[in-house]
């Protein structure tokens, strides 16, 4: 047997089949060098079970976890956009772009413009949406406010 | 196949018990939040992490067929999406951060004289870090999953979708550059050996 050193590691971890295990080991007791790589690869193993464990999820992390799950369980803007072809995404996005400015304009400012007379279609669509409870959360409206960027 | 409870809850959860997935994320979530910090090394981002694949999982139910193990099929959706992430190239900053930062590995193989354990764990983690980092990510997974998960080669074989001897080479590798990293002025023996 001339080289056992791919079998050290596996050697190491229990995991050679029995015939392999003893021909490794008869070729340990006669050669130094590869005994020398066992050692080595044995501290090594010792050395990284001395890890630390990694820290501990944070006080939050469950309630996190079952808030996301609970959005999955309605499909909202966010899953029906993620189905959306970019050929429908594309002009819909700026289309949703234009109602989310043409919303902000009339509500802050009360002023009829020739955009917001352009989009009044779609921006009729998108405020029934919002009633029907499709853009209630922060995340939806982030989806609605970064549509051009995802469409490009 | 000996009887699975987490895949029972998951063939649960398809016929519409939303308890039955409760039980598998509160079961496994702390698991996974681990898992993915080996891969990210940081506890917000690794948080996320797990979080996607019970979302995944949660998205896949009514697909999901009880082929394997539930915790190889879920070790192997979270393998994937670890690997996704770290390829996205959006840690490779910090990986660089990693293996060219402080770390000093001579500490854990040097037998220092009355080393205090945190310190020492400091370091260690660190080195450890810097050598996830150089590691190939076929090795890198088959080594969290040997060494920090406590899997067997054929439970890798089966999470990461490969043959036993596939893993036992890929585990031998990592072990080998782990055995170099740890070693005595190895950090800056591969540093110089990097590209």
């Amino acid at each position: 047997m001339t080289c056992v050193r791919e079998d050290l590691t596996a050697l190491l971890d229990g995991a050679l089949p029995p015939a392999r295990r003893e021909a490794v080991n008869r070729h340990l007791e006669g050669c130094g060098a590869c005994r020398a790589e066992r050692d080595r690869l044995a501290a090594t193993l010792a050395a990284l079970s001395r890890l630390p464990e990694p820290p501990e999820p944070s006080p939050g992390f469950d309630a996190r976890l079952a808030a996301r799950i609970a959005r999955e369980r309605r499909p909202g803007l966010l899953s029906r956009l993620a189905g959306l072809r970019w050929t429908v995404a594309a002009p819909a996005a700026g289309l949703a772009a234009a109602a989310v400015v043409a919303t902000v304009a009339i509500r802050e400012r009360r002023l009829a413009d020739e955009a917001v007379a352009a989009n009044l279609e779609f921006l009729a669509d998108y405020e029934i949406a919002a009633s029907l409870g499709d853009v209630e959360t922060a995340e939806d409206a982030a989806v609605v406010l970064a549509l051009d960027q995802l469409a490009r | 196949m000996v009887p699975d409870p987490d895949a029972a809850l998951m063939l649960a959860f398809q016929r519409g018990d939303p308890s039955a997935f409760r039980t598998l994320y509160q079961r496994h979530a702390r698991a996974m939040v681990a898992f993915c910090h080996h891969f990210v090394r940081d506890s917000a981002r690794a948080e996320e992490l797990a979080q996607d694949v019970f979302v995944k999982l949660y998205r896949a139910g009514h697909r999901y067929t009880p082929r394997a193990r539930f915790k190889t099929f879920l070790y192997r959706v979270a393998a994937n999406h670890c690997l996704n992430e770290v390829r996205r190239g959006e840690y490779g900053a910090r990986e660089r951060e990693d293996r060219d930062g402080p770390s000093d590995p001579d500490r854990i193989a040097s037998p220092a004289p009355s080393p205090e354990e945190a310190a020492e764990g400091a370091a260690l983690e660190r080195a450890v870090r810097g050598l996830l980092a150089r590691l190939p990510e076929k090795q890198r997974a088959a080594l969290v999953l040997c060494r920090f998960e406590g899997m067997s080669y054929e439970e890798i074989a089966q999470v990461l979708e490969t043959t036993v001897p596939a893993v036992k080479s890929l585990v031998h590798r990592a072990t080998v550059t782990a055995a170099e990293a740890l070693a005595p002025g190895g950090a800056a023996r591969m540093e110089e050996a990097l590209p």
